[in-house]
């Protein structure tokens, strides 16, 4: 009966696992990667750096271990004139020598005496130099250990020292980060600080501001000016905002701003919109609450010069801003904030958050899509954008 | 033709690997013909406590016929003639007396298969290294066929079992493995001898998605089936594929099936079921990616062989001669001695699907070719058919007194260091 002869043809297992093996064989041999290898390196250095595995008393016991050093007793010999023919028997020691002159007829036993003398003597001196190199390896060996000890111990040291050094450099490079942030953030607060005939219509914005109808935005090429449409605010917003534009009308909010700025602002003030900030947790006390008026789809946002330059950069098309438009109130609080400091700035920035907030207590959240327009009015034009397909609006 | 069946064990809820083999053929054979099945009234097998009936029962429609042991065995005692005969020279004495310490002593067996051996066209006799083969065999003369179940452990160079492989009528081998070694250590090629092995009832259509969802197992996963013991390897297989899991590229989770006397290592990636019925196990079997088989010591293994009937690849452990043997010759399944092998082969499994799909098929053909019941069964009613010419040997008397005291017998560890290793065909 046949046994066992089942040889598939499709597939040899000897074969695959040859292949296994050379594969195994290669890698090991040469498939190791830079990092695999420093993985290697690293979990011995750290192994071999372990403090924990490190003795204190290390030195103490291996001169434990160690035995001290007692030079061995090399067999030696003393030879002397009368060596040869000493004995322990007087007759037999006086009969050679009286038979010394005869014995010297055959051959002369002096250069044998001699030989053997010095001999005798070299291997005493060499016995004896030889505890004395023994003794000072052995000491030198004790050295040796403590000096390897106590760089083990010093390695370990310095390992930790680097770990605790590597952590402070991310701790300070953070740190370092976050104050190039926040310097950023104050050079461009800096720069947006107005002159002093703002002031003088800024001031009156900090009156409640009553809604205003939708307007579409202006277009880039008009000249920014309050629609004719468009009551002028009892409260002298308009002319702020005139006075504050640049005379060409080219959509430059603030001299010397960049778009970037003009960008990073924006988003910022939307950062401190979505939730409670700091800014809010410290507003001051004494900051004046914006009415109910101050909120609304204000239309007279459309000439503030901040939102204007949004509308420029088509980023927040006014008729479809999701959180609605800022009121009069809080763009005069950001105007004061610019003269006032950064401290004040934030505080009327909490300030306006909080009109915004009182005023649209059912505003929906940024995240719940365009709001449709009460009053259609002028299409807009291209370069205003539109909200839905402005992902900024979102 | 009636034929007994004698076994240390028997019963339809033990699953000791030799066990099962004898139930198994049992009861195949009772479709040809009549068979009894002799056995202790033992059921563990560290202690042989008598905890069934003595007397005649029916087990699955096979009368059984069951005999008292006569001592239990007495642990410390036992492993002190181990350490002599596996470790020192000893006599034959020596072995014989760790045979009685190693039991299912039960002369009463032993007796009535003397007295009623020639009711019997052959003995079955399964496991070679029991107290009851030992003796049983003697006793049946030339009606004593042996089904060794041997493996390759240090048992088999005790000096006593090398007559009781060359007396008997027949040996039936579980691998070609087996028989090369027992040639080896006995030099019996002279006696009637066959590979068999044994088939399985593996069902038709397992469910792997049943298994999936009834246990919440997502993803590919290898499965290992058996009892989770050292001895079976179990403790390198966590070992490595603990280590494996630490490769980003593996997604193989494993599953433990049986009965645990290890600690599982705690990782999601590893799961223990305990035991599972036949059902389950077989579910489990078509849901997995792969088996994995790390046992040292196997004379065949019947998981193994039903994951190749269900298609499945096995990763076995090559230190296995059987095992490695068994791959090569079905082109079924990998194997590995290392860890480097054993990640190399499970990812070119779990990577490979055209490997893993060809290794499940050439298992499927290899079983049905050599492991499917009618095939096993046939081998058995050959073999029968083929000793009814033959001339039983002879059974020498056990050696004297003065004989068996000798102290000249080699460490059994020693004869076993002597024996070729490896795969048939490819021995060293």
């Amino acid at each position: 009966m046949a046994d066992f002869n089942v040889r598939s043809d499709s597939v040899n297992v000897e074969h695959v696992m040859e292949q296994i093996r050379a594969r195994i064989s290669e890698k090991r041999g040469v498939d190791y990667t830079e990092q695999q290898i420093r993985e290697l390196a690293a979990v011995k250095l750290e192994r071999f750096l372990d403090p924990r595995g490190v003795r204190s008393d290390l030195l103490d016991q291996f001169r434990k271990t160690q035995p001290a050093y007692e030079p061995p007793e090399l067999p030696n010999f003393a030879f002397e004139d009368e060596t040869l023919f000493e004995s322990h028997r007087g007759p037999i020691r006086w009969i050679r020598k009286l038979l010394l002159p005869i014995l010297k007829l055959f051959f002369n036993p002096n250069p044998l005496i001699q030989a053997l003398h010095i001999q005798s003597r070299l291997n005493a001196m060499n016995a004896e130099r030889d505890a004395k190199l023994e003794s000072a390896r052995r000491a030198m060996d004790q050295l040796y250990y403590e000096l390897v000890h106590n760089l083990v111990i010093e390695t370990t040291r310095l390992g930790i020292e680097v770990k605790n050094l590597k952590m402070r450099v991310e701790s300070v490079s953070s740190r370092l980060e976050f104050n190039e942030r926040r310097a950023r953030a104050l050079e461009s607060v800096v720069v947006y600080k107005s002159s002093g005939a703002d002031e003088s219509h800024v001031q009156p914005a900090s009156a409640p501001a009553t809604p205003q109808p939708f307007t579409p935005p202006p277009s880039r090429s008009m000249p920014l000016q309050p629609a004719p449409s468009q009551p002028a605010p009892s409260t002298g917003a308009a002319p702020a905002i005139v006075q504050g534009q640049p005379a060409a009308g080219t959509g430059q909010g603030v001299p010397g701003e960049g778009p970037g700025q003009r960008s990073r602002r924006r988003r910022r003030r939307r950062g401190r919109r979505s939730g409670a900030t700091a800014a809010e947790i410290m507003g001051p006390a004494g900051s004046p609450a914006p009415g109910p008026t101050a909120g609304g789809p204000a239309r007279t946002d459309s000439t503030d010069p901040v939102d204007h330059d949004a509308e420029h950069d088509g980023a927040e098309p006014h008729g479809v801003e999701p959180r609605g438009a800022e009121p009069h109130g809080a763009e005069h609080h950001r105007t004061e904030h610019h003269e006032a400091g950064d401290a004040h700035a934030v505080a009327a920035e909490a300030a306006a958050q909080r009109a915004d907030r009182a005023s649209h207590p059912s505003e929906p959240p940024a995240d719940s899509g365009p709001v449709a327009p009460t009053d259609p009015g002028p299409a807009p034009t291209a370069d205003s954008g539109q909200g839905g397909s402005d992902p900024d609006s979102q | 033709m009636k034929v007994a069946v004698v076994v240390q064990r028997y019963g339809q809820a033990i699953n000791g690997g030799a066990e099962l083999h004898a139930r198994y053929i049992a009861e195949h054979l009772a479709r040809h013909g009549e068979v009894e099945v002799l056995t202790t009234c033992a059921a563990d097998y560290v202690t042989w406590r008598n905890e069934l009936e003595p007397g005649v029962g029916q087990v699955n429609g096979v009368p059984v016929r069951r005999f008292r042991v006569k001592h239990e065995r007495d642990p410390r005692l036992f492993a002190e003639r181990s350490d002599r005969v596996f470790e020192q020279p000893h006599s034959l004495g020596d072995e014989l007396d760790w045979l009685d310490a190693e039991g299912p002593t039960s002369p009463a067996l032993v007796d009535y298969v003397a007295k009623h051996a020639a009711e019997y066209e052959y003995c079955l006799f399964f496991s070679y290294r029991y107290y009851h083969a030992y003796y049983g065999t003697r006793a049946a003369g030339g009606r004593a066929i042996l089904v060794p179940t041997a493996e390759r452990d240090l048992t088999v160079g005790l000096s006593i079992f090398q007559p009781l492989f060359r007396r008997v009528r027949a040996v039936m081998y579980n691998s070609p493995e087996e028989r090369a070694m027992i040639h080896a250590v006995s030099g019996n090629q002279n006696v009637p001898g066959v590979v068999v092995g044994i088939g399985s009832d593996v069902p038709n259509s397992p469910q792997a998605g049943r298994f999936r969802q009834k246990y919440h197992i997502r993803g590919p996963f290898a499965v290992y089936v058996g009892r989770i013991d050292q001895n079976k390897g179990c403790n390198e297989l966590f070992e490595f594929f603990q280590g494996y899991l630490n490769d980003p590229a593996g997604k193989l989770s494993l599953v433990l099936i049986g009965h645990s006397l290890l600690p599982i290592p705690e990782h999601p990636r590893i799961r223990h079921l305990g035991f599972l019925d036949d059902t389950d196990k077989f579910d489990a079997m078509a849901a997995a990616d792969l088996l994995i088989m790390p046992s040292y010591y196997e004379s065949l293994s019947m998981v193994t062989l039903e994951t190749w009937a269900l298609g499945r690849p096995v990763l076995a452990n090559g230190k296995c001669d059987v095992l490695k043997g068994q791959c090569i010759r079905s082109n079924a399944g990998l194997y590995y001695e290392t860890y480097g092998e054993f990640v190399g082969a499970l990812e070119a499994i779990e990577q490979n699907r055209w490997l893993a799909g060809t290794l499940g098929r050439s298992g499927r053909q290899f079983f049905r070719d050599h492991y499917d019941w009618p095939v096993i069964e046939r081998k058995y009613l050959e073999m029968f058919e083929r000793l009814k010419t033959g001339a039983a040997a002879t059974v020498h008397p056990l050696p004297g007194w003065f004989e068996r005291r000798r102290r000249d017998l080699p460490a059994a560890r020693e004869v076993l260091t002597r024996l070729p290793k490896g795969p048939a065909g490819i021995r060293s």
